[in-house]
């Protein structure tokens, strides 16, 4: 009896709540698409971001004429050397898809060939593997 | 103390001890997501070409590969969630044939990455991978949020290359109802000044497009989830899948500084694809060059992408063979929540199973 009824309450404050939060659910919602929080926001991620970039770009000429001074090589080195790598690991896969692709093609090649010596009563050679040549 | 009382007191003490493993589960570990075995068969850069191991024999599965690419700015796990709630999983079940193309993670090396470099670098290298892997000279194509979106721009900048059939997901695709879509106000000029945001990051950072998508519901998402966790911690199912998708939710990625600049710009801003006057590398995108085989998949309840964004595009591209399938459900919920597999898998699957032989 005691438990049915902690149970019934605990539901009603269950139920409370979600309409609570229902309703403040809308109404912020109403606030976060409104032209005047948009504005808000703006006024204060805009300082916050001038200054990052500020930082961002001062830390990044420190760092680089610390790693000059080590003879090191600068972040835009190590950058630049990524989108090299990038680049050649493109012209890599062309390559190989393109050796795909001959393989492919010789292959083809091949088969009509072997089904011709099938055809001629020589399978010993046409099962096995291709014949050096010269 | 009643006796009904005294009797409970088991019960009530396991449930306690249920409560408290399940509270230190999730408030310590992170689950298990992505769980579908599967091997890489091609990688560039940071992304990577999986195919998921066939759980049926040759002879009943479909002949054409289907390829699923994800959005840019979270993990494709979200589409291999957990065991018994995985897209992935479901699609092995029905005789396909699934690749995934994973774009990766950003670095600061990676921020001139633009929409050009993933529609015309990347997915036509790892198509052209997946044909000589699978030996089909056809391929479907699946794309969700961001995906859909360089889905589209591919279908329609290579009509040629083999596409049969094109399944777009919650697709960002049309911005003319601009009061209508929440992001597109948060990103508005007038308050939102992109450059600026990536001379201070370079990429668009990871913590700044949760904290943007979770504003567009913030009682929703940074009370209501944690609420609903709590009224059913006791209950290890619920806990077990919220898990999982908090896990999933929560390790977003940064997306490249161009790419977001051209999405901000060119989409959100300018909405040019829609109007005609979008080119990528110097190519114009025309939808009506989209002539694959088109099911486009909209969420009546998507705050993220919502439906305006989408249905329209039905009318532009130049496919014979098309359909609009709206569905109950978020941006999210739509696909990985617990109705999508009475739901949404089993009309993609009716769709696509006909188109796939």
């Amino acid at each position: 009896m005691s438990s049915d009824s902690s149970k019934g309450f605990f539901e009603r404050m269950r139920g409370v709540r979600d309409s609570a939060m229902e309703d403040l659910a809308k109404l912020t919602l109403a606030w976060t698409s409104s032209d005047s929080y948009q504005a808000i926001n703006a006024a204060i991620s805009r300082p916050a971001l001038l200054a990052a970039g500020i930082f961002r770009k001062a830390t990044e000429s420190a760092m680089a004429d610390l790693l000059a001074r080590l003879n090191m090589p600068s972040r835009e080195d190590v950058l630049a050397l990524s989108q090299r790598l990038t680049r050649i690991e493109m012209v890599l896969d062309d390559l190989g898809a393109g050796m795909d692709q001959f393989h492919r093609g010789s292959s083809r090649q091949q088969r009509p060939a072997a089904r011709e010596r099938e055809g001629n009563g020589d399978r010993r050679q046409a099962a096995g593997p291709p014949a050096k040549e010269g | 103390m009643p006796a009904s009382d005294a009797a409970a007191a088991p019960g009530l003490l396991s449930r306690l001890s249920t409560m408290a493993a399940n509270l230190t589960k999730v408030t310590t570990t992170r689950a298990p997501i992505g769980q579908t075995p599967r091997q890489v068969i091609w990688t560039l850069n940071k992304a990577t070409l999986f195919r998921y191991t066939p759980v049926v024999r040759d002879e009943r599965r479909h002949p054409i590969p289907l390829l699923l690419v994800f959005a840019l700015m979270n993990k494709s796990s979200i589409l291999d969630l957990r065991p018994g709630n995985s897209f992935v999983e479901f699609l092995l079940q029905k005789g396909y044939d699934v690749y995934l193309l994973d774009w990766g993670t950003p670095g600061p090396e990676d921020a001139q990455t633009d929409l050009g470099d993933y529609v015309l670098e990347y997915l036509p290298r790892a198509i052209r991978k997946l044909k000589s892997f699978s030996g089909s000279a056809e391929f479907n194509l699946l794309g969700w949020c961001i995906g859909a979106m360089l889905s589209t721009l591919y279908a329609s900048l290579r009509p040629s290359d083999g596409l049969k059939s094109l399944i777009l997901l919650t697709a960002p695709l049309d911005f003319t109802q601009h009061d209508k879509i929440s992001l597109a106000r948060m990103t508005d000029e007038r308050y939102f000044d992109v450059d600026r945001v990536l001379q201070a990051f370079g990429n668009m950072p990871a913590g700044l497009i949760d904290y943007g998508a979770k504003m567009l519901k913030p009682v929703e998402n940074f009370v209501g989830g944690y609420l609903r966790l709590f009224d059913n911690l006791d209950n290890t199912k619920v806990v077990d899948s919220w898990h999982a998708m908090n896990t999933w939710v929560s390790d977003a990625i940064p997306l490249a500084g161009a790419a977001y600049r051209q999405f901000i710009l060119d989409f959100y801003r300018g909405n040019k694809l829609v109007k005609g006057t979008l080119t990528v590398r110097g190519e114009k995108v025309d939808l009506r060059q989209v002539r694959a085989s088109l099911l486009n998949v909209i969420g009546e309840d998507d705050h993220i992408t919502p439906p305006c964004q989408s249905e329209g595009i039905l009318e532009m591209v130049g496919s014979a063979d098309k359909e609009l399938l709206r569905l109950p459900g978020g941006h999210i919920g739509l696909m990985a929540g617990s109705g999508a597999a009475k739901v949404a898998w089993p009309k993609i699957d009716a769709w696509l199973s006909e188109r796939s032989a």
